[in-house]
């Protein structure tokens, strides 16, 4: 065979890819979208807007209580003062860890999540399992992860199946009280603000 | 429907398009109050996830006035009523043999709930 190379030319789009596509040609014919505003969302999320927008919101609060406490008693005008608003986080919430409380969020329903402070959701916390595992067995979720806390931690799952959307303050590790904010938003994590991990110190 | 371009999508991202309605609707909850979520079994669109359906928790909070996405997804009307953020142990949830510290946390609707005693 003159054409001996391993790679599949014409592999079979899979249901999901076939779908969107369907969809897509839909809204294009009937002119409900254009391909270029397609094209300009997918760009916002993929370089604009991510968790390092989260992890700035959650080193201000480490630096600055008041910003701490206006976070917690109006999430979605606290977030906005840093510029991070919109689509997906029209109304949030901020619940803080603490060496006695320990906070999760997941969307049992669909896979609902704070995009302007997070970005896009990762794989797993679309997928079932999760969704599933985490209102139910959320220290094993956690173990998954490789987090596990002490007995006595209380446990919070929030489930983001209405119109709020949750954003975790982790806790801020020991060790870090020489760090500059900005020094410190390097550190958190996608994971942590969504409860699913720990921050550490460097 | 005018259609989405370019033009559009910044500000589109940037503002979003909250569910909230500014509308004075009574409350039927207060915080504190205990609360029975309504065994119901909607065919349509609902924001009532079954693993909470027919359990007792507790109003922790009073998000304020939302649109009703059992009515509106299907446009039958926003239905405006309140959101809270109420309080389940997993112990009601799942069994006598969990921890007592560990709850569940979701956002209830005025017409998913009833009084509990």
């Amino acid at each position: 065979m003159a054409h001996d190379h391993d790679h599949p030319h014409n592999k079979p789009l899979s249901d999901t890819e076939l779908r969107v596509k369907a969809l897509e040609s839909i809204l294009l014919e009937k002119e409900l979208i254009d391909a270029e505003a397609i094209d300009l969302v997918v760009e916002t999320y993929e370089t604009k807007i991510g968790p390092r927008n989260g992890a700035r919101v959650v080193a201000k609060a480490w630096t600055d209580a008041d910003y701490k406490s206006r976070l917690l008693e109006n999430a979605t005008d606290a977030i906005a003062e840093l510029g991070f608003s919109g689509v997906q986080g029209e109304d949030m919430l901020v619940v803080e860890n603490t060496d006695d409380v320990h906070n999760i969020v997941v969307c049992t329903l669909c896979s609902c999540y704070p995009w302007p402070t997070l970005g896009l959701p990762p794989v797993w916390y679309k997928a079932a399992p999760y969704r599933a595992k985490v209102v139910k067995d959320p220290r094993g979720v956690l173990d998954e992860f490789g987090v596990a806390l002490p007995e006595d931690t209380e446990i919070r799952v929030w489930d983001s199946n209405a119109e709020l959307r949750y954003l975790v303050l982790p806790k801020r590790p020991d060790g870090t009280d020489d760090m500059s904010e900005e020094q410190l938003a390097d550190i958190v994590t996608r994971d942590s603000m969504i409860g699913t991990g720990l921050v550490s110190a460097p | 429907m005018p259609t989405l371009t370019k033009e559009i999508v910044p500000g589109l991202v940037a503002t979003g398009a909250s569910c909230r309605i500014d509308e004075d609707v009574a409350p039927n909850f207060g915080i504190g109050d205990a609360v029975e979520i309504r065994n119901i079994n909607p065919v349509t669109h609902t924001r009532l996830p079954r693993y909470v359906r027919g359990k007792k928790g507790t109003v922790e909070r009073d998000h304020g006035v939302f649109a009703f996405p059992d009515t509106s997804a299907h446009g039958k009307g926003e239905t405006p009523q309140h959101v809270y953020s109420v309080k389940f142990s997993f112990q009601e949830l799942w069994g006598e043999d969990y921890a007592d510290n560990m709850f569940l946390y979701i956002d209830m609707f005025d017409d998913y709930m009833r009084a509990s005693s």
